[in-house]
C-alpha cells in the first residue's frame, strides 16, 4: 500500500517533467497505456494498436519501464504474457485477480490460514452468522488486512464447499435462541475436526468405486475384475 | 431403472443360482422387456419345454411374473389372449440380500420364525402344508406339536406382514383406459421413455397383488368354532375386494382342498426393504448427532411405520411431541429421556432438516434424508476419483443445480483458474457434469464454457457403475475360489487362511455396495 504513495506523487508531477524527456514514440506508447487505466494493456495488443516497429516498441517499454513511468503485472487471464499499466494505476482485480491473489496466483497458504481460522472462530461461537466471524476474525488480529464481510463470507462459503460447515437457516429455538429466525448462520459439521476426511463412502472405499479404468472393465476382457491390478493390491493378504 | 451393468449382475445371480438354461430365458426377458411363450423360444432359441421349465422356477422363486394383455379391438373376434412373461428386476436382486432379511427376522423374533422365512426364501412359495411337512422331516416330536408350533410361528411372521399371499398366477391386463393415456401424455418426453416399460411392470404387479386385507390373511378351518364366524367375515370382505383379483384367487381356493394345501405364501420383500429402508434412516441420523436424536428418530419411525403405504414414502405422518414421547419411553435406552431432552433433539433433527416441523407436529423428511446420503455417496467418489479441488467444485455445482461458468466456479471454490479448466474437463470426460458452450460473437474472449451437474443422469450413471462393481466384487470371489483349486503347491492352511480373509473382504464389501445400491435404487 505504501508504494502507492510514489506514483501518485509522480503523476502530479507528471506534465512538465516527463513529456520533456520522452521521445515521440515513447509518448505514444505511454499514452496507449495510460488510456487503458487500471486495465493495463498486453504487449501484444499494443503492437495490434500501434502502427510501429515491434523492436521499437519494445524498446520503447524498457525505457518507460526505467523511467518508472509504466510497471509490469501479471495478468491472471494469462500469466505468460507481459502485460502493462501505467505507473500511476493500481491493476484492477480482472488483472490481478482481487484480494486472494498474489503475483498472479492463488495465494493458497493464505487462504488456508483464514479458512481455519475461521472456521475456529465458528467452532467456538457453536453457531455464528456472517457478522459473528467478521467480528471473531477482527478482534483476533489473524490477518494483517482488514477483511470486509463479503471477504469472510467467500472464505466461510469455501468451508461449506469444504463440507468443514454447514449453512442452516435460524429456527429461534435452542442453539439459535440469540439469532433473529429465518437468518443464515454457520455451524460445524458434527463429529469430526478441522480437516477431517468427510466419511468415507461406499464406493470410494472399494477399488472399482474409484478405478479410472471402470469403462473398460468387463468379465472376460483385458481389463477384467480376474486381472484386476487393483484388487491383487487390494487382497494381498 | 435397470441399467445394463445392473442387469448382467442379475443374470449373474441367476446362473449362480440357477444355471445357465433359467438364466438365458431370464436374460432374454431383462433385456427385450415381457415376451410370450413362443417369442422366448424364438429369441433364445431353446426348444419349447426348456423354456417352460426355466419360467415355471424363475415363476416358483418370484423372479418372473406372468400376465394377459388384452389387446385393443380384439375384443369382437374371440380375442386371442395369449400369456407374457414379465421379468421382475427388483426380485431378483432381492436375492441378494436374504442373508439381511434373515437378520432381520432374527432380530425381531424368535428361531422357529428364522427357519420358516429360511425355508420360504430357498423354495421361493410355499403352503402352510408344505411348510409343516419340512418342519416335521427335520424334527422328530409329535406332529401336533410341531404343527402348532409352525402356524404359531408363521402367524407371527404374518402379523409382522415378513409373509404375504402370492400374487395371483395370471392377471388379466386390460388395456390402459382412457385416463391412463392422457396421464401418460402429460409426462415429458425423456421421463416417458424411461418410465414407459415401468407403468408396465408396475401395472402387472399392482394387478396382481392381492387386496391389502387379503394379502395377510391366514383362513383356518381346522378350529370350527373360532372360525367359522372368521370365515364368514372373511367371504364378506373378499366380496369388497377387487374382483379381477378375487377372480384368480378364487379358483384357487375352490374345492374341497383346504387353504392350509392350496394358498401359496412367500416372504414379503416389500416389508423387508421397508426395514432396511428405516435402518437407513437411522444408520444417516447416527453418522452426524448424538444417541438422544437417534432415539428420537428411531421412535418416530416405530410409531408411523404402519401408516407407511408403500416403500419409496417422502414423508412420514406428523406427530405430535407427546405422542413422540410417549414411544420414546416405550424402549429401554430411552426410558431415561426426558421430555425437553426429546424437544431439544427435535430442534437438532431440524438442522440438517430430517425433521420437519409444522404447527407443534413433527414428521420425518425421508426425502431429504435419502437425498443428502446419495449426494455424500457420490461426493465420496468425485473426492477420492478427482481430489479435493474437484471435491470443492462438484458441491458447487450440485447445490447450485444450474449453470455456473467457469471463472465464477474458479472464484468461489479457490482453485487457480487453469486448474479449473482442467478438472472440469476430467469431470465432464467421466460424465459427472453437463457442458454448455456459450459462444459470443463480437468481444475478445469469444467463448465461455457452462458447467452443471445433472442428477437424475449422474445419480443412473453412479448406480449402473455400483451394479458394475458389485459384479466384479462377486466375479472376483468366484475366481478365487476357482483359482485356490490349482494353488495346490503352497500349504494348505495358509492358502486357506489367505481365501478366509479374502472372502470376508469381498463379501462383506459386496454387502455393503448393495447398501449403497439400495440407497439409489429401492430407497
Amino acid at each position: 500500500m505504501s508504494r502507492l504513495q510514489g506514483p501518485n506523487a509522480l503523476k502530479r508531477k507528471r506534465p512538465g517533467a516527463t513529456s520533456d524527456s520522452l521521445t515521440e514514440h515513447e509518448r505514444i506508447v505511454h499514452d496507449v497505456i495510460q488510456g487503458k487505466q487500471d486495465m493495463g494493456i498486453s504487449q501484444r495488443d499494443m503492437k495490434r494498436e500501434i502502427n510501429l516497429p515491434d523492436n521499437l516498441v519494445t524498446k520503447c517499454l524498457k525505457s518507460l519501464l526505467a523511467k518508472n513511468l509504466i510497471k509490469e503485472v501479471k495478468n491472471i487471464q494469462n500469466r505468460g504474457r507481459k502485460h502493462f499499466i501505467s505507473a500511476e494505476f493500481e491493476p484492477s482485480n480482472e488483472i490481478t485477480g482481487g484480494a486472494w491473489y498474489v503475483e498472479g496466483s492463488l495465494d493458497t497458504e493464505y487462504i488456508n490460514v483464514l479458512k481455519e481460522q475461521c472456521w475456529r472462530k465458528i467452532y467456538g461461537l457453536k453457531v455464528a452468522t456472517l457478522e459473528g466471524v467478521t467480528d471473531a476474525i477482527k478482534r483476533s488480529n489473524v490477518s494483517q488486512i482488514e477483511l470486509s464481510k463479503q471477504q469472510i463470507e467467500e472464505i466461510v462459503k469455501a468451508l461449506v464447499l469444504d463440507n468443514e460447515v454447514m449453512e442452516v437457516k435460524s429456527s429461534g429455538t435452542g442453539e439459535f435462541a440469540s439469532i433473529p429466525v429465518g437468518k443464515v448462520c454457520y455451524k460445524c459439521i458434527g463429529k469430526r475436526g478441522y480437516g477431517g476426511e468427510p466419511k468415507v463412502g461406499t464406493m470410494a472405499s472399494i477399488p472399482c468405486g474409484v478405478c479410472p479404468q471402470i469403462s473398460h472393465c468387463t468379465p472376460d476382457g483385458i481389463i477384467s475384475p480376474k486381472t484386476c491390478v487393483y484388487y491383487k493390491k487390494w487382497l494381498d493378504f | 431403472m435397470v441399467t445394463q451393468h445392473g442387469i448382467k449382475y442379475a443374470v449373474l445371480l441367476i446362473t449362480t443360482h440357477f444355471g445357465d438354461l433359467v438364466a438365458k430365458v431370464c436374460e432374454c426377458l431383462l433385456r427385450k422387456g415381457p415376451l410370450t411363450l413362443q417369442a422366448i423360444v424364438r429369441f433364445t432359441e431353446l426348444t419349447s419345454s426348456q423354456v417352460k421349465n426355466s419360467l415355471l422356477v424363475l415363476i416358483q422363486h418370484n423372479c418372473v411374473q406372468a400376465f394377459i394383455l388384452e389387446q385393443p379391438g380384439s375384443h369382437g373376434d374371440g380375442a386371442k389372449l395369449n400369456s407374457q412373461y414379465i421379468a421382475l428386476f427388483n426380485n431378483i436382486i432381492h436375492r441378494w440380500r436374504f442373508p439381511k432379511f434373515l437378520t432381520i427376522v432374527s432380530q425381531k423374533l424368535d428361531k422357529q420364525c428364522v427357519e420358516l422365512i429360511e425355508a420360504l426364501l430357498l423354495h421361493g412359495r410355499l403352503t402352510l402344508k408344505q411348510m409343516s411337512d419340512r418342519a416335521k422331516s427335520a424334527q422328530n416330536e409329535g406332529d401336533d406339536v410341531i404343527l402348532d408350533a409352525v402356524r404359531e410361528a408363521f402367524i407371527k411372521l404374518l402379523n409382522a406382514h415378513f409373509v404375504e399371499r402370492c400374487p395371483a398366477a395370471e392377471p388379466v391386463l386390460t388395456k390402459p383406459t382412457e385416463e391412463e393415456t392422457s396421464a401418460r401424455k402429460r409426462v415429458p418426453k425423456s421421463a416417458k421413455i424411461l418410465e414407459g416399460k415401468e407403468t408396465l411392470e408396475q401395472r402387472v404387479l399392482e394387478a396382481a397383488t392381492p387386496s391389502e386385507a387379503l394379502r395377510f390373511l391366514l383362513v383356518t378351518r381346522t378350529e370350527p368354532a373360532a372360525d367359522g364366524g372368521k370365515d364368514e367375515n372373511n367371504s364378506s370382505s373378499m366380496t369388497v375386494g377387487k374382483k379381477r383379483k378375487l377372480d384368480a384367487l378364487e379358483s384357487e381356493t375352490e374345492g374341497e382342498a383346504t387353504d392350509e394345501q392350496v394358498v401359496l405364501w412367500r416372504a414379503n420383500f416389500e416389508e423387508f426393504i421397508r426395514r432396511l429402508r428405516h435402518k437407513a434412516f437411522i444408520e444417516n441420523v447416527r453418522a452426524c448427532l448424538d444417541d438422544g436424536a437417534v432415539i428420537v428418530i428411531s421412535a418416530m419411525l416405530e410409531a408411523t411405520r404402519t401408516a407407511e403405504k408403500k416403500v419409496k414414502t417422502e414423508n412420514s405422518v406428523p406427530l405430535s411431541l407427546n405422542s413422540i414421547y410417549e414411544e420414546v419411553i416405550k424402549s429401554e435406552e430411552g426410558r431415561n429421556i426426558t421430555f425437553d431432552r426429546v424437544r431439544a433433539s427435535l430442534v437438532q433433527l431440524s438442522c440438517p432438516p430430517f425433521v420437519k416441523a409444522v404447527n407443534e407436529s413433527y414428521s420425518i423428511d425421508f426425502k431429504k434424508i435419502i437425498e443428502l446420503a446419495q449426494n455424500d455417496e457420490v461426493e465420496s467418489i468425485v473426492l477420492k476419483r478427482y481430489g479435493r479441488d474437484a471435491y470443492r467444485m462438484f458441491r458447487l455445482l450440485s447445490s447450485t443445480a444450474r449453470l455456473l461458468e467457469t471463472d465464477k466456479i474458479a472464484d468461489t471454490a479457490f482453485v487457480e483458474k487453469k486448474d479449473t479448466t482442467k478438472i472440469l474437463y476430467k469431470l465432464w470426460k467421466d460424465d459427472y457434469l453437463h457442458m454448455e458452450k456459450l459462444q459470443l460473437t463480437g468481444a475478445r474472449q469469444s467463448q465461455f464454457l457452462l458447467w452443471k451437474v445433472n442428477k437424475n443422469t449422474l445419480w443412473e450413471h453412479v448406480l449402473d457403475e455400483m451394479f458394475h462393481a458389485a459384479l466384479n466384487l462377486s466375479l472376483r470371489v468366484a475366481h478365487e475360489l476357482e483359482q485356490e483349486k490349482e494353488l495346490l503347491n503352497l500349504p494348505q492352511d495358509k492358502r486357506v487362511n489367505r481365501l478366509r480373509k479374502v472372502r470376508l473382504l469381498l463379501e462383506s464389501s459386496q454387502m455393503k455396495l448393495d447398501d449403497a445400491i439400495m440407497l439409489f435404487h429401492d430407497f
